[in-house]
């Protein structure tokens, strides 16, 4: 585990070190609704006992999102989120991260 | 915000055969149009309503409890579970955990004289000495009969008439996994006011084809809990078992033309099922593991096997754990099967009125949407035409809805009105206006 999230953490370092992340937030608008909108629900507010996934920094949504596509379990619905985040790629988990930071279901 | 639904391709479509004149047929065809109005907006994870003539409506949120919403808008919050706040009273014991909480809730057929609610919750007063791991008896879904003071702002009497649900009291080693799964939940009073209430199978694989585990089955009830006296389960079984062998019976409503009953249920990975209830029939699911062919399984489980984390042919698990075994002799074979898919089917009711048109008789059936391993997501109210005989369908109708949801609970109104709540945390009032 430690390794895993150090691998993580450098590889996100190496990628993201030049600041400000590069995601488009009306991309990943598009790209939630097609692949995330049905469980989580609108603007990632959350629905039934899938969890809220608005709210948090870009930096916590990309590793999570890089995490699950690796395979990383994190709790009981993990096989669910390793399917849908396997086909993501970088550039999407960018756009996603941006959207769902400032995501509100108004 | 209003939703137009006009059905207006149909309209139109119907239209031009007449002006042509080449199906006589299609004259006088009632088409309704369909509306879809929010009542409430900004609650979370409704699950469930009972509507009054008068237009009070009884909701449940699964984790905060018990409300009504008058019929000029007020919100009474009336019973709330743990730790809610804003209710006039609350049940410490009551507690919501993953999938579970408070779901299902049912007016008495005399509600107007006495004022009672049946209500369906987690609780963890009869917990006893069981719950310490997820392979025993661990009760923890009841049902409660909440009798309403005169102003129906809060809860006069409470009193437990089913107290003994199993429930899964930890995490497994399956999809959906977590605690709390598979409760059933929703409860409807049926012919004669007896209480129905539809049950999980709680992740256990030996739930659903117990004889006396009330988990993974469908109960026919009085209003104090005690069992219908014609129900028939087989010997030995608990005689509050209408049917068993189930696996996640969100879905419960009565035919209008002949009573009878019919279940709407998730299926594991495939299978999501409609099916025609017959007194003490099985309904064919039967998870255990060394069990029909199969070997070990995660947890002692094997309702989502084989290969239970990874996609594949929906019909090729069917075939290695299917959702109706038909080894079974007392199979009550389904009514559907959504073509083999799982999408979430949650609650059903049958369409009553004649401003429902065509659609009039057909059961209302939410989809939640579940888009694993390449199933379409599915997200959608459909409208169901079954045999007079119930073992089958003439056809399926999509409500023509331009939105799509997490369809939780379907309810019909005393003025003929479907209510919808969703995952999202709205409840629609959908009405058909016969032409």
């Amino acid at each position: 585990m430690p390794k895993f999230i150090g691998a993580i953490s450098l590889a996100v370092m190496c990628v993201y070190s030049g600041g400000a992340s590069a995601g488009d937030a009306a991309a990943g608008d598009k790209r939630y609704h097609e692949s995330c909108h049905a469980c989580h629900g609108p603007a990632g507010k959350g629905a039934s006992s899938y969890p809220k996934v608005s709210g948090n920094t870009v930096e916590y949504t990309r590793e999570k999102l890089i995490a699950y596509r690796s395979g990383q379990k994190f709790g009981p619905n993990s096989p669910l989120m390793i399917m849908m985040a396997k086909p993501l790629s970088d550039e999407e988990i960018e756009h996603l991260a941006v959207y769902l930071k400032d995501a509100k279901y108004e | 915000m209003k939703y137009s639904i006009c059905g207006s391709r149909a309209v139109s479509a119907v239209a031009a055969l007449i002006m042509a004149g080449s199906v006589a047929s299609a004259q006088g065809m009632d088409i309704p149009v369909i509306e879809a109005t929010p009542v409430l907006e900004g609650l979370e994870s409704p699950w469930d309503m009972s509507i009054r003539s008068d237009g009070t409506m009884f909701f449940t949120e699964k984790c905060k409890g018990l409300s009504m919403r008058s019929s000029d808008g007020t919100v009474t919050n009336i019973y709330g579970m743990s730790g809610s706040e804003g209710y006039a009273g609350t049940g410490s014991d009551l507690f919501c955990e993953g999938q579970a909480g408070m779901m299902g809730v049912a007016a008495d057929r005399n509600f107007d004289q006495n004022r009672r609610l049946y209500v369906a919750s987690t609780s963890n007063k009869y917990h006893g000495e069981g719950c310490k791991t997820n392979h025993e008896r661990c009760d923890g879904n009841i049902v409660m009969r909440l009798t309403l003071t005169e102003d129906m702002s809060s809860v006069a009497d409470r009193t437990d008439i089913v107290t003994d649900i199993q429930y899964k009291p930890f995490e497994s080693n399956q999809p959906f996994g977590g605690p709390g799964a598979h409760n059933g939940g929703r409860v409807r009073i049926g012919p004669g006011g007896y209480l129905w209430v539809a049950g999980g199978d709680r992740h256990r694989g030996l739930c659903p084809q117990s004889p006396e585990l009330l988990c993974g089955k469908v109960l026919r009830v009085d209003t104090d809990g005690n069992a219908h006296p014609d129900n028939d389960p087989p010997a030995g079984f608990d005689k509050r078992i209408y049917t068993y062998g189930h696996r996640n019976v969100q879905g419960i409503d009565f035919r209008p033309s002949d009573g009878k009953a019919f279940t709407a249920e998730h299926g594991p990975w495939h299978s999501d099922e409609i099916t025609a209830l017959v007194n003490g029939g099985n309904a064919g699911w039967d998870p255990q593991e060394n069990t029909a062919g199969r070997g070990a399984c995660p947890d002692q489980y094997c309702g989502y096997e084989p290969e239970q984390m990874e996609g594949m042919d929906p019909a090729v698990r069917a075939s290695y754990m299917p959702m109706s075994d038909t080894r079974f002799e007392d199979l009550m074979p389904p009514t559907w099967n959504n073509n083999g898919w799982s999408q979430g089917t949650s609650s059903a009711a049958f369409l009553k009125g004649e401003n429902w048109g065509i659609y009039e008789g057909r059961l209302a059936t939410g989809v939640l949407g579940i888009g694993f391993g390449g199933t379409p997501i599915g997200q959608r109210i459909d409208m169901v035409s079954i045999t007079p005989d119930g073992l089958g369908i003439n056809g399926i109708t999509r409500m023509p809805l331009d939105f799509s949801k997490r369809f939780r609970g379907l309810v019909m109104a005393p003025d003929n009105a479907l209510y919808v709540a969703t995952d999202e945390g709205e409840i629609y009032r959908v009405t058909a206006t016969s032409n």
